[in-house]
């Protein structure tokens, strides 16, 4: 992250000042206000789901999901934190009913709860399932193509989802057998 | 389809009701948990941000999508989806906002727009989830499960160009 984001930057900056050094100031406030709006909407998010997330947890809902799929995410990750279990387990289903926002903050206490028994592999997979995206219903896009006036709004659930579903096979399954010819 | 969500809400409330769990007490303390999950994002947001509006003012974007261009084509993805397909790394926001544009442009039905929407749907903000997702630790050498994501997403595209084509 620290070199795409120096690099990036620095041959921006360059170009920027050969043409006009005048936008850089505006350009960076520009950016940072947009930082705190785009917070602003992802607050609203995380208080709706992570506020019933912490209902759920409280009445223990989430740990029978957590142990419905524990032997399928165990072994997948390798792990028997149950925190951790916890979080991958909720992320994931978050991800799969199109509510990716949500998803976020478990994703996040689960790679905290890993990073306590140095389980990198773990971690590492779980970025790349959310990073290559699992969504079974693109909400936003149906509904962005329903309000242009398209006369199938839907057609394109079938080719996003074999589409979503390569990208994380093809990725989780790379990273997977790449890590397991490392160690041989 | 749309009950899906206000079903589980209630689900969740009635079980909650029924053992007898201080309901709003604990929707309170997972908003609370939100707040401060939020507040630890921002800086990583602000950088990213700033990163992504120098990148467009500079018109280094667009220098290399007009670059791009023809290596797109090649492989089968139509020139117009160029930028959408660098912008949706980084910015969740920039590419839904470019993807209205194809759409209000090119019409909802058309080959171009329904690409578009499907290599959006099936791809994320990469670099936003990394640095999220890593925040809070210190050795983070991530450097090939990016490179194995970007891959994925790359051939993703592709693949989704050629699948509108038939489907």
């Amino acid at each position: 992250m620290n070199a795409v984001f120096g690099f990036i930057f620095i041959v921006s900056l360059i170009a920027l000042c050969v043409i006009s050094p005048a936008d850089f100031l505006p350009a960076m406030l520009d950016g940072a206000e947009k930082s705190l709006t785009t917070a602003a909407t992802l607050f609203c998010v995380y208080a709706l789901w992570m506020g019933l997330g912490n209902v759920a947890e409280k009445c223990s809902l989430t740990k029978g999901a957590t142990k419905l799929l524990k032997p399928l995410s165990g072994k997948l990750f390798k792990t028997d934190n149950p925190e951790a279990l916890e979080g991958i387990t909720l992320n994931l289903s978050c991800n799969l009913l199109g509510i990716g926002g949500a998803a976020t903050p478990y994703a996040v206490r689960a790679v905290n709860a890993l990073e306590k028994d140095k389980n990198e592999f773990a971690q590492k997979l779980l970025f790349i399932i959310n990073a290559t995206s699992i969504q079974i219903l693109p909400t936003t896009v149906i509904a962005l193509r329903a309000a242009a006036g398209s006369a199938a709004a839907s057609d394109i659930f079938a080719p996003s989802l074999i589409c979503t579903a390569f990208s994380t096979v093809f990725a989780a399954g790379i990273y997977i057998l790449g890590c397991r010819a490392w160690r041989r | 389809m749309a009950a899906i969500i206000p079903v589980i809400f209630l689900v969740v409330f009635i079980v909650a009701a029924v053992r007898k769990v201080k309901i709003y007490d604990e929707f309170s303390a997972g908003i609370k948990e939100a707040g401060r999950f939020t507040l630890s994002l921002v800086p990583c947001l602000a950088a990213i941000f700033m990163m992504c509006e120098l990148f467009e003012v500079s018109t280094l974007s667009d220098k290399l999508t007009q670059f791009l261009k023809p290596a797109f084509s090649a492989l089968g993805i139509p020139p117009e989806l160029t930028k959408l397909v660098l912008i949706k790394p980084f910015s969740g926001n920039g590419s839904l906002a470019y993807l209205t544009e194809i759409i209000n442009e090119y019409g909802a039905d058309s080959y171009i727009s329904r690409c578009a929407c499907v290599l959006y749907g099936s791809s994320e903000t990469v670099f936003y989830i990394s640095a999220v997702y890593f925040a809070s630790l210190k050795r983070k050498n991530l450097a090939v499960p990016i490179l194995i994501v970007l891959i994925s997403t790359f051939l993703t595209t592709v693949i989704a160009c050629l699948i509108c084509k038939i489907l």
